[in-house]
């Protein structure tokens, strides 16, 4: 072993790096994680001229940021990162291994524990230490209606992917100190079997409802597609997007694009408005990150209505078209 | 060495334990497999048009053509026409899932197979079950059954449609009523009398075809339940149908027709058992969710004895059903228990809706909730296939026969 | 011939959870069982590939014998073969000891596959690890989240949305690829099928003995995680009720909140007394 002291490593996913910053987020739990076990934080970062965010992750609470930078590295590759990661912690043995649940991460983990034999908890929305100093992961089942409290007791690392945005990141300081190990890329690589023909980066659209802040959502209770349709007035208003339930789009009121659900769309809202949903897990698992919730329905029981912060208890299309009116006169004057 | 085993499907499972099983009231694998696929189907497929297909008395073509391909039209016709050979409980199964979510499409259904389809797969030749089954099977072509008219339903001596034997045919003349899917069929089948004298024992059935010259569709009834089936009458002027055309032999009327209906009557009480549950579900969440004095009205014993007689009275229908299937694919006459599920099944239906309104109150009799197309639908169950009182007859009628 | 291996997995069939809340526990013998939705898309992927390649499929789960139901269902849809991983020992394994037991059940009775379908997670434990964990086992090639699959000249090309990068990408056969539930989305099971399903001995069940595999290295003794409780966070929130004519909920509404809903419309919601 190299390092008599203990390591928490995150895996710097720099990718998408302005539409998610879950590696800075992990890096600040990271950080408050180490000082329970009294460890180090590390990063590890691929790819090809990267030391934009080697900088960056020092300047985020990483002590040490491990590097290897190569031409050949430039595109994302998860057979050659899972080699290269799995042979950096057989040499360095970190405790804990934190990788950010993007896409790629959650095909990258099962692999890296898979190889080394370990554990590895999912899309995690809680990391603690216990008092065996074991990382206790919070993993969400049935579309985050159960939680579960996840342990590796003995195989190491402990290796989580964590879902973004749970954390916040510290603030930068360009003052940090941190060290850069660099490591050379292994000549004995074998062959990346995934070739990759094209990569295209989406056109952000405009606004994408999983961004919006503003988000109404509408279902059956709405009453038919006229009235549904009302909602997109009131989006506009709001200059928020339009969401929707299965139903709702079987029914052809709204288009696929508009399902927020467990396997739709997530969105995480400032302000949600909830029209005549009743609130199966199937739809409420996509709206768990809302802040504020506005859940209009007939009936109080609907658990929508107790996801709610305000329950408003009447028709939801009537309430639709009053909401409508109320907003133009105050805007206006 | 392995051993590894194929296993056979857990069905009739005589033995349970190495106690050996008489009666197993426990669904088998596949007859929740069954309901867990119609249900799936329909409450995708249905579900979001159940309430609007009714309102607009629309019959879904749509949907009718993505349970083509699903055997919805062919359940218990053999493989080599096309069918996909279903047990019968299977078959209830499917009927009642169905209309639980849409009673005037489960009718379409059930009509089509039992009295449209199996008169003809139980007395048609060969050769008139190559040329017409496959494509009724397939849903192409949706059957019915006529024998109502202005002066005959229940007394089927009545029926005033007579046909005329002429050369290597029939001319047949008259108009039925209430047809169930008339305004869809395309092979409908015509029960007629040919000798006015002996109606009784001169009653036909005819394969009549939508294209044969005389043959007409009159206009959609305005109904109160099952809106959404185009229950219409059919016109039969001087409409010639070939010889080829006539089931079985002229004066087999009477025995086609019972046991059609007698089959017919195992759909019906499927379908009875369909909407009541539905009824009876939207009752357990309203009464849960509807508070009144501060309380959710489930927490109400007059509310929990309505509940308590709904579940029961589910039950028995269903019991009733399965126990006329698993004797009919035994082969067993089951005349007298297919009247007994279809009498029991009808009203507990039409009781349990109407107190599923109960239930619900105001907006039980409100357009917006469903229960109140369960009521309507509910209704007529007691009513076609032989009405309530036609089955106490049969029953009555089998009952007294037996010896002592 | 295309062979071809669609792994799937029973989940409880849940609208709203039954939730046993005095014993912090999930009533799960009140629910249902229902293949997995992303295990559906997986096998209706591999339907069209059977369809347009003459290919054959082999449909293998792990779990109790009721997940038998699944495979007949499979089987009713369209699959050749079944293989159910049915034995105690297997019990409360994660997602690394799945995988494991999984390989070992391919390499003896499937070893000479082309393509392995997963669905890319499960909507009960989500943790979408199987399928890449099970590639690395098997030591082939594997790609998550795939969208669109196609087959040419034993080559395997796919298109995904990976991170906000629109992605197509190609690997040689064998090779396993879990796919989302954004495009194939499953046919109905034809009824006939469903007859056919129960017509014939087509389900090898499979236990821990016939892989010759250790008690100790599967099941929740092989398993690295340990859970130490479930419990759910959906409490009643506190929240505010308000009941009236639409007009004066909404003024309430936004009398209230008119600086809460204000700053992030970036509106002023206030009306001058």
């Amino acid at each position: 072993m190299k390092e008599d002291k203990r390591s928490i490593w995150v895996f710097g996913d720099y990718r998408n790096y302005f539409q998610n910053r879950v590696t800075l987020q992990l890096l600040s739990r990271a950080t408050d994680l180490a000082k329970e076990i009294d460890a180090e934080v590390c990063a590890v970062v691929f790819g090809h001229e990267v030391d934009e965010w080697v900088g960056e992750y020092i300047a985020h609470g990483a002590m040490r940021v491990y590097v290897t930078d190569h031409p050949s590295l430039k595109n994302y590759s998860s057979d050659i990162y899972v080699e290269l990661m799995t042979r950096l912690v057989k040499e360095y043995k970190p405790e804990i291994v934190l990788v950010g649940a993007t896409s790629f991460g959650r095909e990258f983990a099962p692999r890296v524990s898979k190889i080394l034999g370990t554990g590895l908890t999912a899309d995690c929305i809680g990391l603690d230490i216990n008092e065996k100093e074991l990382l206790v992961q919070t993993a969400p089942a049935f579309g985050g209606n159960l939680l579960a409290r996840i342990v590796t007791p003995e195989k190491r690392p402990q290796i989580a992917t964590v879902r973004p945005g749970v954390f916040q990141e510290i603030p930068h300081n360009y003052e940090a100190a941190g060290k850069t190990v660099y490591v050379a890329l292994p000549e004995n690589l074998p062959n990346d079997r995934v070739r990759l023909i094209s990569s295209l980066r989406q056109p952000a659209r405009e606004q994408r409802i999983e961004d919006a802040e503003v988000v109404v959502c509408g279902g059956r209770g709405m009453g038919s597609r006229k009235k549904f349709r009302n909602l997109y007035e009131l989006a506009k208003i709001l200059g928020g997007e339009v969401g929707a339930t299965r139903p709702v789009v079987y029914s052809d009121w709204a288009e696929d694009e508009a399902l927020v659900g467990q396997a739709d769309k997530h969105i995480k809202p400032k302000v949600l408005f909830s029209f005549g949903i009743s609130g199966a897990i199937q739809h409420t698992a996509g709206i768990t990150d809302a802040d504020f919730i506005i859940a209009v329905n007939k009936n109080p029981h609907a658990t929508m209505m107790k996801m709610a912060d305000v329950a408003i208890v009447a028709d939801a299309g009537q309430v639709c078209t009053a909401l409508i009116r109320e907003l133009k006169r105050r805007i206006r004057t | 060495m392995c051993s590894a085993r194929l296993i056979m499907p857990e069905l009739n499972r005589q033995y349970h334990e190495g106690v050996k099983i008489e009666v197993d009231f426990n669904p088998c694998m596949k007859h929740k497999l069954v309901r867990k696929t119609v249900r799936e189907f329909a409450e995708a497929e249905l579900g979001p048009i159940a309430h609007e297909i009714d309102a607009e008395a629309r019959f879904p073509l749509e949907v009718i053509e993505k349970m083509r391909p699903l055997n919805f039209f062919g359940l218990q016709v053999p493989r080599r026409f096309g069918g996909a050979d279903i047990d019968s409980i299977s078959y209830a199964i499917t009927i009642e899932e169905i209309s639980r979510v849409s009673g005037a499409v489960g009718l379409c259904v059930t009509v089509h197979n039992s009295v449209g389809v199996f008169p003809i797969l139980k007395f048609a030749t060969e050769e008139q079950k190559q040329r017409f089954i496959p494509k009724l099977a397939s849903g192409e072509h949706i059957g019915a059954f006529c024998l109502t008219e202005a002066n005959a339903g229940s007394d089927a001596s009545g029926v005033e449609t007579h046909a005329v034997l002429d050369g290597n045919g029939y001319i047949i003349n008259g108009t039925k009523i209430f047809v169930t899917n008339g305004g869809i069929c395309s092979i409908p089948l015509i029960f007629a009398i040919a000798d006015p004298g002996k109606p009784s024992a001169s009653a036909s059935v005819f394969i009549v075809e939508k294209h044969m010259p005389g043959f007409s569709v009159g206009e959609i009834e305005d109904l109160c339940g099952m809106r959404a089936n185009p229950v219409s009458s059919l016109f039969l002027e001087d409409c010639r149908v070939p010889e080829e055309n006539l089931l079985g032999k002229v004066g087999d009327g009477m025995k086609i027709g019972f046991a059609a209906l007698d089959t017919g009557r195992i759909g019906i009480g499927a379908q009875a058992v369909g909407i009541a549950q539905a009824a009876f579900e939207a009752s357990v969440k309203y009464s849960r969710e509807r508070q009144q004095f501060s309380k959710p009205i489930s927490s109400f014993q007059s509310v929990q004895n309505i509940l308590a007689d709904m579940a029961t009275q589910i039950d028995a229908s269903r019991l009733l059903v399965y126990r006329v299937c698993a004797l009919k694919d035994s082969g067993k006459p089951f005349s007298k228990e297919a009247s007994m599920a279809k009498l029991f099944c009808s009203s507990a239906a039409s009781m349990i809706t109407g107190q599923a309104v109960q239930i619900h109150g105001g907006y039980g009799y409100s357009k917006e909730y469903d229960v109140e197309r369960y009521f309507r639908d509910a209704k007529v169950t007691e009513i076609y296939e032989g009405t309530s009182e036609i089955q106490r007859m049969v029953i009555s009628r089998n009952v007294l026969a037996e010896p002592m | 011939m295309l062979k071809m291996i669609v792994c799937m997995k029973q989940v409880p069939m849940v609208t709203e959870l039954p939730w046993d809340a005095k014993t912090g526990t999930l009533k799960r013998e009140l629910s249902e069982g229902m293949m997995n939705p992303a295990c559906k898309h997986a096998l209706e992927a591999a339907l069209r590939l059977k369809h347009e390649h003459k290919g054959h499929i082999t449909a293998i789960t792990m779990g109790p014998p009721m997940a038998e139901e699944i495979l007949r269902e499979a089987i009713a849809m369209g699959v050749d073969r079944c293989l159910m991983l049915s034995d105690k020992k297997m019990a409360g394994a994660d997602t690394l000891v799945t995988s494991y037991t999984l390989a070992r059940a391919i390499e003896i009775f499937c070893a000479d596959f082309d393509l392995i379908l997963c669905g890319c997670h499960t909507s009960d434990s989500e943790t979408a690890q199987v399928g890449p964990q099970l590639a690395e086992e098997l030591d082939i090639p594997g790609i998550a989240y795939v969208e669109d699959v196609q087959i040419n000249s034993r080559i395997i090309t796919i298109k995904r949305l990976s991170d906000n990068f629109l992605e197509t990408l190609e690997m040689d056969m064998p090779g396993l690829i879990t796919l989302t539930t954004r495009n194939y989305a499953p046919r109905y099971t034809p009824i006939a099928g469903l007859q056919d399903a129960f017509d014939e001995p087509n389900i090898l069940v499979v236990s821990a003995d016939d892989l010759g595999l250790d008690e100790a290295f599967i099941g929740i003794s092989g398993s690295p995680t340990m859970i130490l409780d479930v419990y759910s966070p959906t409490a009643q929130k506190k929240n505010i009720v308000m009941q009236g004519t639409p007009k004066k909920i909404v003024e309430e509404l936004l009398e209230r909140f008119d600086d809460r809903i204000g700053s992030v419309i970036r509106k002023d919601l206030k009306v001058e007394k």
